[in-house]
């Protein structure tokens, strides 16, 4: 039987069933990983060793009748960002670090092995998670992550491999991080779906920092239940990280009894390259069916202006070793190796304004979210670029991303789902930015969007 | 867009007077695309009025060991 594309839900009942072990289980997503894996630059360091210790001990455990919940036995991997101790590397994806091996596991990590989940593998990503300012995909030591649609096109990044691997089938779930498009975008241009997180809802202890007030963890998988199962296991306050909140989650698999009720901000899509303006008009009719739609208007703010300080600044703060000493000059991207030297320049009184800014943004994109269950819109502009060209990016100023630059400044949680295709066949997707601390209501409107199409169904070539 | 023009061009000799021994020609030309994209962004964020009592969302807590 094959393990790929089965989604968390139907290879727990798979394990208990006796249909498959968790050893054999983790096998075939390591062998997968190793040979598709590797055709898509999606993988930095095979697990192995560890993730057979874990499966054969969830064999045991379920044998025994000790069932740890949904995750139980389920192979994972994690974006290389994540510490890892048993001499695992954590790269950053960064060529100077290629190496580096830390002795700890993230809180994520801790979790996820508490839960009975099994490690399979470190997944690619771009250097310093994109906080170096790329421009085109070749950005990681490991190659320029590949889509699973197209040889050609890019899997998005910063979380690469977190996409490329669950698109591909290599494993059921992975775990990326979002400073700014970091989860919704690789979701995007792979076909998975992705959830980025309240900001504080899962620690960010044993990530690297790349702007603490805007870096958020949180998983892709093939579902918006899967993704709201691996939240349950994450999610929760940490000594070890004062920004994750003391507010308890569950995942709530029940649907809402009612219609959703979505905004659309006017013209929100009027940028995106056609194939996704289709996609996202033909969404609308579909959402329609399952509640109302709404046209709002938002307040004329510089919000991408406003969360790009932001991210600049602390990023300049974060790697001001690396960039002090010239460390940068290792990178893979030539880009890398310049464009922070000029984010020196952002004044502190800047900075403080586009923080104080955030908090009246914060304030009032909260009222609006508090009339709807969702803003909607698209995920991204467009579909992966293709590989060896220059792409436009909101967070160089190149594309607009409204909904990114306020989602991601209010820490707002936000899903991804796929939504269409491209005529060259590549996925486009289609958000649910929601309220605060409410990602239970956008995954029961994701949920109900993937009872009614099959986008998140479809297979891409590689598999 | 003068003033603009001419904080480029203030940033530009901050980063070239710290940073230039290591950056070539190449290198400077992105550093000053960089910095013409910031001139944008500040000169957008600074004609935003904030009312005064908006704080930064940056909440600081003090710390105490054993609370």
């Amino acid at each position: 039987m094959s393990a790929a594309f089965r989604t968390i839900r139907e290879l727990g009942a798979d394990l208990r069933a006796g249909r498959v072990s968790p050893v054999a289980l983790a096998e075939r997503c390591l062998d997968r990983l190793e040979t598709v894996g590797g055709k898509l630059n999606a993988v930095v360091t095979l697990t192995r060793e560890r993730a057979l210790e874990q499966a054969r001990r969830a064999e045991r455990e379920l044998a025994a009748g000790r069932d740890r919940g949904p995750l139980h036995g389920i192979p994972y991997g994690a974006k290389d960002l994540l510490a890892t101790s048993d001499g695992i590397p954590t790269t950053w994806g960064a060529a100077p670090f290629r190496d580096r091996c830390l002795d700890y596991d993230a809180t994520v990590v801790r979790r996820l092995e508490e839960a009975g989940a099994v490690l399979v593998a470190k997944l690619a990503m771009v250097e310093f998670a994109g906080g170096m300012g790329y421009r085109q995909p070749n950005a990681s030591f490991t190659g320029p992550g590949i889509s699973p649609w197209a040889s050609d096109a890019w899997s998005g990044g910063s979380s690469s491999g977190s996409g490329s691997a669950v698109g591909a089938g290599l494993v059921p779930f992975a775990i990326g991080s979002e400073t700014w498009g970091s989860i919704l975008g690789p979701a995007t241009y792979c076909g998975v779906t992705g959830l980025r997180p309240t900001y504080g809802r899962v620690s960010r202890h044993g990530a690297m920092p790349l702007c603490w007030t805007l870096d958020k963890l949180g998983p892709l998988a093939l579902t918006a239940e899967d993704c709201g199962l691996v939240l349950d296991a994450i999610a929760g306050a940490d000594p070890a990280d004062p920004t994750a909140a003391p507010r308890p989650y569950r995942y709530d698999a029940r649907d809402p009894g009612r219609g959703f009720r979505f905004a659309l901000v006017g013209g929100t899509a009027d940028a995106a390259e056609p194939a996704v303006g289709e996609a996202f008009t033909r969404a609308l009719g579909i959402l329609r069916e399952i509640g109302s739609v709404e046209e709002i208007a938002l307040p004329a703010l510089p919000y991408e202006a406003m969360t790009r300080i932001i991210l600049w600044s602390e990023a300049a703060s974060a790697f001001e070793g690396e960039i002090e000493s010239g460390a940068i000059a290792g990178l893979t991207a030539p880009e890398d190796r310049v464009t922070p030297y000029a984010r020196d320049a952002i004044l502190s009184k800047d900075y403080l304004r586009a923080l104080r800014l955030r908090g009246v943004v914060a304030r009032d994109i909260d009222g609006v979210l508090s009339r709807f269950d969702a803003i909607v819109g698209p995920s991204r502009g467009n579909a992966g670029p293709r590989l060896g060209a220059e792409f436009r990016s909101p967070i160089r100023g190149g594309a607009p991303d409204v909904l990114g630059a306020i989602g991601n400044a209010a820490g707002l949680p936000a899903v991804g789902v796929p939504c269409g295709f491209t005529a060259e066949g590549l996925p486009v997707g289609l958000q649910f930015l929601g309220r605060a601390w409410d990602e239970n209501v956008v995954l029961a409107a994701a949920r109900a969007w993937q009872a009614r199409t099959d986008f998140h169904r479809r297979r891409p070539p590689v598999a | 867009m003068a003033a603009v023009a001419d904080e480029v061009e203030l940033l530009f000799a901050l980063v070239r007077h710290r940073y230039g021994a290591r950056l070539d020609e190449a290198q400077l030309k992105i550093v000053r695309e960089t910095l013409e994209g910031l001139a944008r962004d500040l000169a957008a964020l600074r004609a935003v009025e904030i009312p005064s009592g908006a704080e930064p969302a940056q909440p600081f807590v003090a710390f105490r060991a054993d609370s």
